[in-house]
This record gives C-alpha cells, sequence and structure tokens, in this order.
C-alpha cells in the first residue's frame, strides 16, 4: 500500500519533471510578451519528431537525435519568432491568441500532411529498468529528473545573473522603459521564445522513449497540460512553474491510480479553478503581476 | 463589386434597400440555389452564429475574453438531447429549455470566473469545456460516455390541428435561419439598448463606468450568462441536425472557432459575426475535401488576420455598405 503511494508519487515527479521543462517555457514567453503561446505544446511534438526522423531515416544514435531535433526545433521557432512572435510586442490579448493558434494549426498540420496522421513507434532511449532503495525505474525517468533539475538550475542562474537574463526581467517588468535605455526588445523576445521552443523540444524527446509512441496530434494535449501549470506557478515565475508542474504531475498520477484513469487529463484545470478561487494570482504570487 | 461601382458614381443613389432584398432573396433561396453539400455548410455556420452572437456580447461589447462558449454549447446540445430521447418532449421546448438551463448554469460558473482578470478568466474558462468534456464522457449512465447520446428525433411542430416535421436539409435550413434570425434580432436590440452602451462603458474603462454609477458586477454577470444562453440554443440545435451527441461537441476547438468567428468578423458589431460565421465556418466546411491543407490553410488565414485585418473583416463590410449607400 505504502509502496505503491511512494511509487506513484515518484512517478508524478516525473511526470511533472517533463511538464515543468514545456512550461518553463511557455511562462518566460508569456513574461516578455504577454500572450498565452497555444502554440507551445507543438514545439514539444516537433522535437519528438525531429528525433524519430533522425532515429528512423537517418540511422543516427538516440544521443545525436537529442542534438539533431533541438537544433531543427530552434530553426523552425526561428523563423516563426522573426515572422510572427517578434510583432506581437505590445499587442492585445486577442491577438496573441489567434496569431498563436494559427501558428498550432500549421505546424500540426504541416507534420500531418508530411509524416501522416497514425501512431509512429519510437526506437530511441534508455528503457532498461535500474533498482534504487528498492524501486525499479527505467533509465529514461531518471534522465528526465536529472535533466529536469540540471534545466531549472540553469535558468535560475541564468535569469538571475546573465545579461540576457536581466534584460529578460526588465522586459517582463516594462516594455517601454527597456526601450528607453536601449534595451533591444524585440531581439529579447526572440531569443526568449528560441529558448522556450527549445526546451519543449528537449523535454519531447526526453519523454518520447517512456510514451513510446509518437503523433502529430501529440502537441496540443501537452499545451493543455501546461496551460494550468503557468497559471498556477503565477505568469512569468520560473520557480513557482517548477513546483506548481511538480504538484500537477504528483496530482495527476495520484488520480490516475485512485480515482480513475480516464479523469487524469482534468486534474489540470480542476486543480486550477480551485487554486484560482483561492489564490487569483497564482500560488506563489500576491498580487498581480499582469 | 458593380454595385459599389454604380453607388460612388451616382453619388446619392441609395442602393442599401436593393441589396438588402438582394441579400434576403439569396438567403432564402439559397438550398435551390447551392447543392445539397453548400445547404449542409450554410446551416453548419447558421449554427455557430447563435454562440458567436453570445459571444460578440461578451467578448465585443464587454471586453471579456472567454472560451467557455463551447462548454455551454455542449451543455445545451446534451440538455436537448436527452429531454428529447428520454422525455420525448417538442423541439421548441427543448430549445427553450437548453437555453434556460445553460443561463442558469452560468451563474455559479459565472461568479467565481469573473472575479478573475485577462489570463486567469481565459483558462479558468477553458477549464469549464475540459472538465465539461470529462463529465460528458464519464457520466454514463446519463451520457452513455463515448457512445454518445443517438436517435434525436426530427424536430416536430404541432399547431392546433396543423403538425409537420422537419426532415431533410433544405427543411432544417429554413428552421437554422428562422432561429438565426430571430437571435440575431435579439443581439442587436440588446445592444442598441442602454444597457448595450453600459456593456461598452464597461469594454473601455471599467473603473469609470462604475465611477458612473454602471453596477459593473451585475452587468458582467448577466452578459456572461445571455452569452450561455444563445450558446445553449445553438447547442440545441446542433443537436438536432446531427441527431447525435458525443463528448466531442465540448471541445477547445469549437470555443475558438467562435472565438475566429468574433474576432475575425469584427468584434463588437453584429453583421460583423454573421460575416465571419459564413466565412470561418461556411467556408472552411466547403473547402473539406483536405483536412491537413485546410487546417493549415486557415492558421495562416488567422496570421493574415492578425496581422492585416487587425479589427476584423468589419472595416471592410462598413465600407461597403457606406459606398452602396452612395456616400463617399
Amino acid at each position: 500500500m505504502f509502496s505503491t503511494l511512494l511509487e506513484q508519487v515518484i512517478n508524478g515527479i516525473v511526470t511533472g519533471s517533463v511538464y515543468a521543462i514545456v512550461a518553463v517555457g511557455m511562462t518566460m514567453i508569456f513574461g516578455v510578451l504577454r500572450a498565452i503561446n497555444f502554440a507551445h505544446g507543438e514545439y514539444y511534438m516537433l522535437g519528438t519528431f525531429g528525433a524519430w526522423f533522425a532515429i528512423d531515416f537517418l540511422g543516427l544514435s538516440y544521443e545525436l537525435s537529442i542534438v539533431v531535433a533541438i537544433l531543427a526545433t530552434m530553426v523552425v521557432a526561428y523563423v516563426v519568432g522573426q515572422l510572427v512572435m517578434r510583432r506581437m510586442v505590445g499587442a492585445p490579448a486577442e491577438s496573441g491568441v489567434l496569431a498563436t493558434l494559427g501558428i498550432a494549426l500549421i505546424l500540426q498540420n504541416s507534420i500531418i500532411f508530411t509524416f501522416g496522421g497514425g501512431y509512429k513507434f519510437f526506437a530511441g532511449g534508455y528503457i532498461e529498468p535500474v533498482e534504487i532503495l528498492g524501486f525499479s525505474l527505467a533509465q529514461q525517468r531518471i534522465l528526465i529528473l536529472v535533466v529536469c533539475l540540471l534545466v531549472f538550475v540553469g535558468l535560475e542562474l541564468m535569469v538571475t545573473y546573465s545579461r540576457l537574463g536581466k534584460a529578460m526581467r526588465a522586459v517582463s517588468q516594462n516594455v517601454e522603459c527597456c526601450g528607453v535605455v536601449g534595451i533591444d526588445v524585440s531581439s529579447v523576445v526572440l531569443k526568449t521564445f528560441v529558448l522556450g521552443a527549445a526546451l519543449a523540444a528537449l523535454s519531447g524527446v526526453l519523454t518520447a522513449p517512456v510514451n513510446v509512441t509518437v503523433y502529430g496530434g501529440m502537441g496540443e494535449i501537452i499545451t493543455f497540460k501546461t496551460l494550468p501549470i503557468i497559471i498556477m506557478g503565477g505568469l512569468g515565475n520560473v520557480r513557482g512553474t517548477f513546483f506548481a508542474a511538480m504538484i500537477l504531475g504528483i496530482a495527476e498520477s495520484l488520480v490516475a491510480t485512485y480515482v480513475g484513469l480516464q479523469y487524469r487529463d482534468t486534474v489540470g484545470f480542476a486543480t486550477l479553478i480551485l487554486m484560482l478561487m483561492w489564490r487569483p494570482y497564482g500560488l506563489f504570487s500576491t498580487q498581480a503581476r499582469f | 463589386m458593380s454595385l459599389t461601382e454604380t453607388g460612388q458614381q451616382t453619388r446619392r443613389l441609395d442602393l442599401r434597400i436593393p441589396l438588402a432584398i438582394v441579400l434576403i432573396t439569396v438567403a432564402l433561396a439559397a438550398p435551390f440555389i447551392g447543392s445539397r453539400y453548400v445547404t449542409h455548410s450554410l446551416i453548419i455556420a447558421l449554427i455557430f452564429m447563435l454562440p458567436a452572437h453570445g459571444l460578440n456580447l461578451l467578448v465585443g461589447y464587454t471586453g471579456l475574453l472567454s472560451l467557455a462558449q463551447a462548454a455551454f454549447f455542449g451543455i445545451g446540445a446534451y440538455a436537448a438531447g436527452l429531454m428529447a430521447v428520454h422525455f420525448g418532449t417538442p423541439f421548441y421546448l427543448n430549445l427553450i429549455a437548453a437555453g434556460l438551463i445553460c443561463g442558469a448554469l452560468a451563474i455559479p460558473l459565472g461568479i467565481p470566473a469573473l472575479r478573475l482578470r485577462a489570463t486567469s478568466f481565459v483558462m479558468c474558462t477553458l477549464g469549464f469545456v475540459i472538465i465539461g468534456q470529462a463529465i460528458s464522457k464519464n457520466w454514463i449512465s446519463l451520457t452513455r460516455g463515448d457512445m454518445g447520446l443517438s436517435g434525436i428525433p426530427k424536430p416536430y411542430f404541432e399547431l392546433g390541428p396543423l403538425s409537420f416535421t422537419v426532415s431533410g436539409t433544405t427543411n432544417f435550413y429554413y428552421l437554422a435561419l428562422a432561429i438565426v434570425v430571430i437571435f440575431t434580432l435579439l443581439a442587436w436590440a440588446i445592444v442598441r439598448s442602454p444597457a448595450g452602451r453600459n456593456m461598452v462603458a464597461i469594454r473601455e474603462n471599467e473603473t469609470l463606468a462604475e465611477s458612473l454609477g454602471v453596477p459593473t458586477w451585475h452587468y458582467k454577470l448577466i452578459v456572461f450568462m445571455m452569452s450561455a444562453v444563445f450558446a445553449g440554443v445553438g447547442g440545441c440545435v446542433y443537436a438536432y441536425y446531427l441527431t447525435v451527441v458525443s463528448p466531442l461537441t465540448f471541445q477547445m476547438y469549437y470555443s475558438t472557432t467562435m472565438l475566429i468567428i468574433v474576432l475575425g468578423g469584427g468584434a463588437g458589431m453584429i453583421s460583423g459575426t454573421v460575416v465571419g460565421s459564413l466565412l470561418f465556418v461556411g467556408l472552411t466546411e466547403a473547402l473539406r475535401v483536405a483536412p491537413e491543407l485546410r487546417m493549415i490553410a486557415y492558421g495562416f488565414c488567422l496570421l493574415v488576420l492578425v496581422f492585416w485585418f487587425k479589427n476584423g473583416f468589419a472595416p471592410l463590410i462598413n465600407r461597403f455598405w457606406n459606398a452602396v449607400g452612395g456616400a463617399k
């Protein structure tokens, strides 16, 4: 009984890590653009498809396919960022919703159009189980945990100390003032966007061996999972996003075991609505930031 | 387009009434002009016009960006479907019931949701759709889950000794057209009333509106309720048209389609919503030959809209209408 519970919590933390890596990119993009990126899950999907393509068609190893996938996604994100996202600075919320929905439709259906809509088998990854403290856990899941921790430590350092990180925080506080003191807002937006998309792709490649299948519509589900997380974490808040993702991952895992698998996908939004009643500005913010 | 040119040449000649007559004739004769498939596309466009009018009141006039329309659309569809299948109640009763049930449900959902601002409100309303779908999937004893409710009878009317059943695409087109005309006029009446001006005041500046004595909270709640009524009625017509209700009625895709209709047609304009649904639903429904390419085209269309037609197509319609009226 207790060991099942613990196992589910650990599984939840792994799922939470996957969500956290995707969500942190989305929340940073929101921070600088004030736009909800409805296309964010599609970069996760592009990452997995990139790796699948590299393994199945180019015959590369899993390690190399990670690099190929992330680079390919960054190129796509760069083009989208140049053509669309840069122009969204200062645009009303409705334009952001419409534009990112449009991008989601284009990316998702281009992939389905090129590769077909069916499920594809993902061959790479480290799926051997290892025993830790009496639990058996696939190597890939441990890798996800480690990468997630590294990503968050790295981002925390970057946001606090690096030039780009400082510029990102400045842009998320006041766009006009950034213009006045000479921060190139649209370049910061573009860099943040490409970074966020690359993180989503990384998350996608890391999860693909666990999920085994790859299909064109997978990005949409991830978008819906990450939307409640970024609100719960407090929009634009990197640390908050990490904890919100963990809470949601564990909650999903427990609900799937003890209540029923069919309720799993509802947990995110149900938790979000309950939380908003109690703390309208997110779990970790005491006042409205945006 | 030739109408525009004549209007510009003569300047004073008002061609708006002839144009209106032509449009009404086209609307009435549409099932006989186009093929059955065109009629089907038009019916879908008309059905989506109902929740879109509701959303226009919310987004276009009161300035609240909501994605909850698909939730009320689904609730309306299920309410009508369940009543028709289990109680065998007539169509018009189910239509009213669907609207009222959605309106009543909008109050407990709206009270907490409307306390939220901007992005949180959008996400909360999106949550209603996701949770609605989960309930419709898992409350199997009531909704039959993924199998859906099937066997919804054809709309049936009884007026004293006269009675008739609406069957076939052409007849259904007229039924949908009649309902849509009633609700479009209703939306128009709401917008034209003093209440409509108060709604616009809330959209422009909520604090200022409140300081001028507009009870903003009550207004927002009532508009949210009205938008739910419109969506519920739309859901009812949709259920009767498809004769099946499934959890797929609760789709985020429907919410975004309705949002695209309103923003693309021109938010804060009744005619914008009418044109928007014909354009974005009717046209894409008619282009359903290659689904992926169609969605890609749709995506590009959204980008064009955002970058080149920031206010939707409403300004274009206005200019055309004025040109037809002889103004320059």
